[in-house]
């Protein structure tokens, strides 16, 4: 094995479990939304599910191809998937503390 | 006291320069590729806040709907709600500066994060059990 670490199986496994996380996070801000009747918000909630399906998807095909590049020593950063991610997250995570606030308001 | 790193500008600040404050520039404009471990290691610590963020919405969403009747409720589903939107803005920033400072073989910048959202998820968790245990008591 070219990577005695197994670094990039484990950085792999974390974009994976942070996937299934976003998942997971979508489908309760989904279903609250739904039963809160904001249906836009429900909405947000499952393209939220979409985004973290999607990662979960790159993220496995992807680190078949991580090995090529820690041979040739090619830039192993993912700036486009960090950003997706994080931009994905802030947004989902305001989007939930609106709707708290919503539901807290309207009692 | 837990004091916010927040420096309240003299004069109005533009905001492209207010945006890069939160969200750094490329940090592979800088260096040289760092030991690809390291590159790795920050990255799966960017994903760890993340995990954290959506941990701490989810459990915000939850006690929203999971605890109807809890006088509490409101405050601490909006606060653990507040520190995720916290974490999850913070997270690319750190991930960004910390690989620019690996890049320049600078050390790794320092951080108030981690004590911000240790003391405020602990603070909202034992205001919320104990305004709870009163709750049941009357």
């Amino acid at each position: 094995v070219f990577d005695p670490g197994l670094q990039q199986e484990r950085t792999s496994l974390a974009w994976e479990r942070t996937a299934v996380a976003l998942m997971v996070a979508g489908v309760l801000l989904a279903r609250y939304a739904a039963q809160d009747a904001h249906p836009a918000i429900a909405a947000l909630g499952v393209a939220q599910t979409m985004v973290g399906a999607a990662v979960l998807v790159w993220a496995g095909v992807h680190y078949d191809g991580l090995h090529g590049l820690l041979r040739t020593g090619g830039d192993v950063t993912h700036p486009t998937a960090t950003r997706l991610v994080g931009a994905a997250t802030v947004a989902f995570t305001s989007v939930a503390l609106v709707l708290a606030v919503l539901v807290s308001l309207t009692g | 006291v837990v004091v916010l790193p927040l420096r309240l500008p003299s004069a109005p600040v533009p905001l492209s320069k207010a945006l890069r404050a939160v969200v750094p520039p490329d940090p592979r404009r800088s260096g040289t590729d760092p030991d690809y471990r390291f590159t790795l290691a920050n990255e799966r610590t960017f994903l760890a806040w993340i995990r954290t963020a959506l941990a701490l919405s989810a459990a915000g969403l939850a006690a929203i709907h999971l605890l109807p009747d809890f006088t509490g409720r409101d405050p601490l589903g909006v606060s653990l709600l507040a520190l995720s939107v916290l974490v999850a803005v913070a997270a690319y920033r750190r991930w960004a500066l910390a690989e620019a400072a690996m890049r320049r073989q600078e050390p790794l910048p320092a951080s108030r994060l981690p004590a911000v959202i240790a003391v405020g998820t602990a603070a909202a968790g034992v205001a919320a059990s104990i305004l709870f245990v009163v709750e049941q008591v009357r």
